[in-house]
């Protein structure tokens, strides 16, 4: 196997061990559920978490490298939501579906890019700058469509990203699949994976070692817009609406939440596609896991909180 | 001294804002629209200078939006379900805020997370929290009444200044409670943070926290209290809010993470931590308090005042890097 | 009051592991006394520092202060009883004001915790006063110069009635008339009764400033003597050893290349200048030469030597390659032209520590391992064994996350991704900064053969014995002037230093 010299692949002793867990825990979990709840194993089931982690999954692959340069997206929730709205709008208006498409994407490209220019090239932080663009990007989706439900008919193209099968798989968890092996690819077989990982560890001595370090961070930001607006169309899609209220808080946290529990660091650094993917996987499994054992909203909440709050703290003490 | 350009300039423009818009807006500055400004936004100016605290300590605290709503709930449901007298619903509720903010510093402190992500857990644990204990959900016919004890709606009182001072001729607004609350805290935590050994300490600890560990500082003690602040600040401000809405909702304080935070940053308290002042996320607070309603009056729709509150915040945060690497505001330290 | 043993260190050693990075060793801090500690990195100065100030705890042996014992490894401890580090590196809030950091944490208080004000402005000012020194109370301690900033630490020291200083490298980041200020300073403290145990490397400050000298090799003091019955070759002859310094010293530089450069020359700069760092700098090096740029810490070679590849701005001069006119706007055009730049703090500029030896050994020439959209694995795995057997790279596993080798072979580490891009001109910046005595000797016998190999080579260097050993030709920087440029053939140390003691601009 022409295997790359990466050593990201073997971590440090505290990222290891946590990287490490993950995988068992996610086993540990599924026989738990497996076992309290033999319904968790049918396929139905398990396709069914598939298609539940499939968005948050498209949003964490592209917030791994973002988050890997020591920066963090906020914005992906409002556009997510506007992304699914302009597809929706467009369509009603007449266009047709790849031009939905595009420009749906392109405004996600568009924002992430924005976002990526003020904190690489004005060096703002990260944290006031996706903050702020949240809030842009919201107002600005309210300001279009307002805060109303705008329903999408007769597009059974559109229709199809959301609820359509290929060979049994929802469509939109082979968009899952594909664009999580396309970064993941790039992370090990291409020198934008090296890149990453060397900006992220010490972006001056990967400037001074004659990297565009600004351009690279600015394009991933600019990724992550786009795969928050892959999301977006793909929700609309499901539920044939798009609205400006999408995207609620809460979507960053899972986004972020999955990234932080596959071990990529907060402070920038270490990060892995797949881990992440593994990370969405456990997210997803533990979400579905107290659906079916009907655990009440609230309870869900205090859990993930918690949970993530304990993994962190865990990986931290090891250090 | 060019050292203070950033903060000695915040007056300044807060008044030339406000010119302005009493220019270009007509009948902007009646008595009703300014008791509905310091009505509106008092209570807002108290989380951010809650949220100073944090930001001070070169962290930042997410859920205060949350712990409102928190300690709104504690305190419909005390008075509303358990019938507790109005002293003690207001009593606990506060207690409960802070023991939130507490929490967020444990977190902080014990496990070691960064305060970004340890408030963006116990945002999402304390917005389950208030979903799980929620009175309007739990006895159905609460969320359509209001809350009556004196204790906590006399806190939506106003002061009619004018009748008191015998001023006829012009309309004076009527003081609220609220601002003078606002007044009182502020006073309160500028003669903490100015004049205390444990105000010094604060800054020294967000400044150089190695320096101050040196020093013998308890840095432990010191982050606990400042998100403690934290949280307290942002139950006082609920229980305001709650007075002004006689009701609670679980979607309390959505949102003020980031007015709080940008009416800091614009009141000059840096990210970096170790430097600001209480004045500043309040002058930040009005400062925005004015644009928003000047907006509002002008007739700009609340979806563009959101975009812009965004806008604003970027603003501030551009200008003060712009300063910054004008060397006219200092940087993080050297060599730290 | 002089002669009193203040402070005393009985047998004390370290050990970690296997390895024991300092033998029992005794020490001795007398009032009204300086004494020198100088010895290599990793001789085992800073494991002294930090047990003495109690920031590690010994493995053995121990502390006296005033003759009685103190609890190791406990530097809040060590501070009460009077023994105060000065860092390298700030230890002030910079945003706070000089009274505030003298006193932090420990300001006089009525009820409620409120600041005695007025109590604790006179307070400072009799302590201002006691010891002859002006300051501005309320100045913001990040508007005042360093040599300021080391006083008001120094003053935080003496407020906690330190009666032993122990200064690290107090005059890096100083001026000439800085240094000069602050030996003035500790002059004073001398003549009031204060032990001072004074860290340095620059060799000419501790035959300024010190009245005893230890000095420290491989963990154990070789020397504990008076300073005048030393000079300057003896103690250099104890820091590394007789044949070594036989090396160093190399007054003789036998390595020195044959005939003196002809022709165009690699490199040629005519007034460089930047407001407030260099000034009308003008130097030549020639294929196949290595110049080395020497000065005192400040005279701004850092910034003149990133000027040139692209790493800082400059204002107004010229820079030709080869005859070229060039101008770079960032590294990156730096290196498409054949300028390589091994930077002087690796930890901080140069290297990614958690990335593996082979990733950093390609950062700076990632464009040739590209085939097509993928990275070329095999090839880079083929340049790292190559670049880790030539450089002799310890241990030789291409994987092994840089983080985990010693300070020597990281910097070889770090020097072979610039060697790999076989740059028309490689610059340097104190190459052997925290790199041991082997290493180092490897570290000029590559520099040598790229030389031989007609590589134009500019090293900055505040290393004379480095200097005089490695360079060709000397350029001697001044406060950001070039003062003299010399054939090193016809040089002495003693040339050099007089040179840097010019009248700075």
């Amino acid at each position: 196997m022409n295997m790359v010299v990466r050593a990201n692949e073997r971590w440090g002793v505290a990222s290891e061990r946590l990287g490490g867990a993950l995988p068992i825990a996610l086993v540990v979990l599924a026989v738990a559920l497996a076992v309290m709840q033999p319904a968790f194993l049918s396929v139905a089931n398990l396709i069914g978490i598939l298609r539940q982690v499939a968005l948050v999954g498209i949003m964490a692959a592209a917030m791994t490298f973002v988050i890997m340069t020591g920066g963090i997206d906020l914005s992906v929730g409002p556009v997510l939501a506007v992304a699914g709205l302009v597809a929706v709008l467009s369509l009603d208006g007449g266009a047709a579906l790849p031009v939905a498409l595009l420009l749906a994407l392109l405004l996600g490209l568009a924002v992430g890019l924005l976002n990526g220019c003020l904190i690489a090239f004005l060096r703002l932080p990260p944290i006031i700058v996706t903050l702020s663009m949240l809030s842009i990007v919201r107002g600005s989706g309210l300001l279009v469509g307002g805060p109303d439900l705008h329903g999408v008919r007769g597009q059974p193209a559109f229709s199809f990203i959301g609820t359509g099968s290929v060979i049994g798989l929802p469509f939109s968890v082979w968009l899952f699949l594909g664009v999580a092996a396309a970064l993941l690819f790039a992370q090990r077989r291409t020198p934008l994976g090296l890149l990453v990982a060397a900006l992220g560890d010490n972006e001056r001595a990967a400037w001074l070692s004659g990297h565009r370090t600004r351009l690279t961070t600015m394009w991933l930001y600019g990724l992550c817009g786009l795969c928050a607006a892959l999301a977006g169309v793909i929700q609309a899609s499901q539920v044939h609406t798009g609205s400006a209220t999408y995207g609620e808080f809460g979507t960053e946290l899972d986004v972020i939440a999955a990234v932080v529990l596959g071990g990529t660091q907060l402070t920038g650094g270490k990060g892995s596609i797949a881990r992440t993917v593994l990370g969405v996987l456990f997210l997803g499994t533990l979400n579905n896991g107290m659906n079916i054992l009907n655990v009440p909203i609230d309870i869900q909440l205090i859990a993930k909180g918690v949970i993530i709050a304990a993994a962190l703290g865990l990986g931290q003490l090891r250090r | 001294m060019i050292r203070r350009h950033g903060i000695s300039a915040l007056p300044i423009f807060f008044l030339v804002t406000f010119a302005f818009f009493c220019a270009v807006v007509p009948r902007f500055a009646t008595a009703g629209n300014l008791e509905a400004l310091m009505a509106g936004y008092a209570f807002i100016a108290i989380v951010a200078m809650g949220e100073s605290f944090a930001i001070l300590l070169r962290g930042v605290d997410l859920s205060v939006g949350a712990v409102m709503a928190l300690a709104g709930m504690v305190a419909f449901d005390a008075s509303l379900i358990l019938h507790l007298p109005g002293y003690l619903s207001v009593a606990l509720a506060l207690v409960v805020a802070t023991f939130a903010g507490v929490l967020n510093g444990l977190l902080i402190v014990f496990l070691r997370l960064q305060p970004f992500i340890a408030t963006l857990a116990t945002l999402a644990a304390y917005r389950g929290i208030v979903f799980a204990i929620s009175g309007r959900q739990l006895v159905p016919g609460l969320s359509t009444t209001a809350l009556d004890d004196p204790w906590i709606i006399g806190l939506e009182t106003y002061f009619d200044v004018g009748a008191t001072l015998g001023v006829e001729s012009i309309a004076v607004p009527a003081i609220p409670l609220s601002f003078l609350l606002m007044i009182v805290l502020l006073v309160l935590f500028e003669v903490l943070l100015r004049s205390t050994r444990f105000g010094r300490d604060f800054y020294a600890t967000g400044g150089n926290p190695e320096a101050a560990r040196l020093a013998g500082i308890d840095l432990r003690r010191t982050v606990l209290i400042g998100y403690a602040l934290s949280g307290f600040c942002a139950g006082v401000a609920a229980l305001l809010l709650v007075a002004r809405l006689t009701t609670s909702t679980e979607a309390l304080g959505n949102g003020m993470e980031l007015t709080a935070i940008a009416a800091a940053v614009i009141g000059g308290v840096r990210l970096n931590g170790g430097m600001g002042s209480m004045w500043g996320p309040v002058v930040g607070t009005f400062l925005l308090g004015v644009v928003l309603m000047g907006l509002t009056l002008f007739g700009i729709s609340q979806f563009v005042q959101q975009i812009l509150t965004g806008a604003v915040l970027l603003a501030a945060i551009a200008h003060s890097r712009w300063l910054q690497s004008r060397r006219l505001l200092p940087s993080a330290p050297e060599g730290s | 009051m002089s002669g009193l043993a203040l402070l005393e260190g009985r047998a004390l050693s370290k050990v970690y592991g296997l390895s024991t990075v300092l033998h029992p060793t005794d020490v001795v801090v007398v009032a009204g006394e300086v004494r020198g500690l100088v010895g290599s990195n990793g001789a085992g100065k800073s494991t002294l520092m930090k047990i003495l100030t109690g920031a590690i705890a010994p493995t053995s042996g121990h502390i006296l202060i005033n003759g009685e014992i103190a609890s190791p490894g406990r530097p809040l401890e060590m501070l009460r009883r009077g023994v105060a580090c000065i860092y390298q590196h700030s230890n002030l809030v910079a945003e706070m004001s000089v009274l505030d950091n003298i006193y932090i944490g420990r300001q006089p208080t009525r009820r409620l915790g409120l600041i005695q004000r007025k109590l604790l402005r006179e307070q400072a000012q009799a302590l201002l006063a006691r010891h002859g020194m002006d300051l501005d109370l309320d100045a913001h301690v990040s508007t005042l110069s360093t040599v300021r900033q080391k006083e008001v630490e120094i003053l935080k020291a003496l407020a906690l009635d330190a009666r032993v200083l122990l200064m690290d490298e107090p005059t890096a980041w100083l001026s000439v008339a800085d240094v000069a200020r602050l030996h003035s300073t500790i002059d004073g403290l001398r003549a009031r009764g204060v032990g001072i145990i004074y860290v340095s490397h620059v060799l000419d400050e501790v035959f300024a400033i010190c009245d005893t000298v230890t000095v420290m090799r491989d963990g154990s003091v070789v020397a504990d003597q008076p300073i005048a019955q030393l000079d300057r070759a003896r103690v250099i002859e104890l820091m590394v050893g007789k044949t070594l310094a036989t090396q160093a010293l190399g007054e003789a530089n036998g390595a020195a290349r044959s005939a003196p450069a002809a022709g165009v020359p690699r490199l040629r700069c005519r007034a460089l200048s930047k407001r407030g760092e260099f000034h009308e700098v003008s130097l030549d090096v020639h294929a196949g030469e290595i110049l080395c740029l020497t000065g005192l810490v400040g005279s701004k070679r850092s910034e003149l030597v990133q000027a040139i590849f692209g790493a800082n701005r400059f204002d107004s001069g010229t820079i030709e390659l080869e005859g070229v006119p060039v101008k770079f706007h960032s590294p990156r055009a730096a290196i498409a032209s054949g300028v390589g730049f091994v930077t002087e703090d690796r930890h901080r500029d140069g290297l990614m520590l958690d990335l593996s030896i082979a990733e950093n050994l390609v950062a700076a020439t990632l464009g040739r391992y590209r085939r097509g959209l993928l990275l070329a694995g095999e090839r880079i795995r083929a340049t790292a064994l190559r670049l880790i057997t030539a450089l002799n790279i310890q241990p030789p596993d291409f994987m092994k996350p840089v983080r985990l080798l010693s300070g020597g072979n990281q910097q070889k580490v770090l020097l072979g991704k610039w060697l790999d891009l076989q740059p028309r001109l490689l610059i340097l910046d104190e190459p052997t900064v925290g790199v041991d005595i082997g290493a180092k000797a490897e570290i000029y016998g590559l520099l040598r053969a790229a030389r031989d190999n007609g590589m134009a080579v500019l090293v900055v260097s505040s290393d004379l014995e480095e200097v005089m050993t490695i360079a060709d030709r000397i350029a001697v920087m001044v406060a950001g002037r070039v003062v003299r440029t010399r054939e090193t053939c016809e040089t002495k140390i003693v040339d050099l230093v007089r040179d840097m003691g010019a009248v700075s601009a």
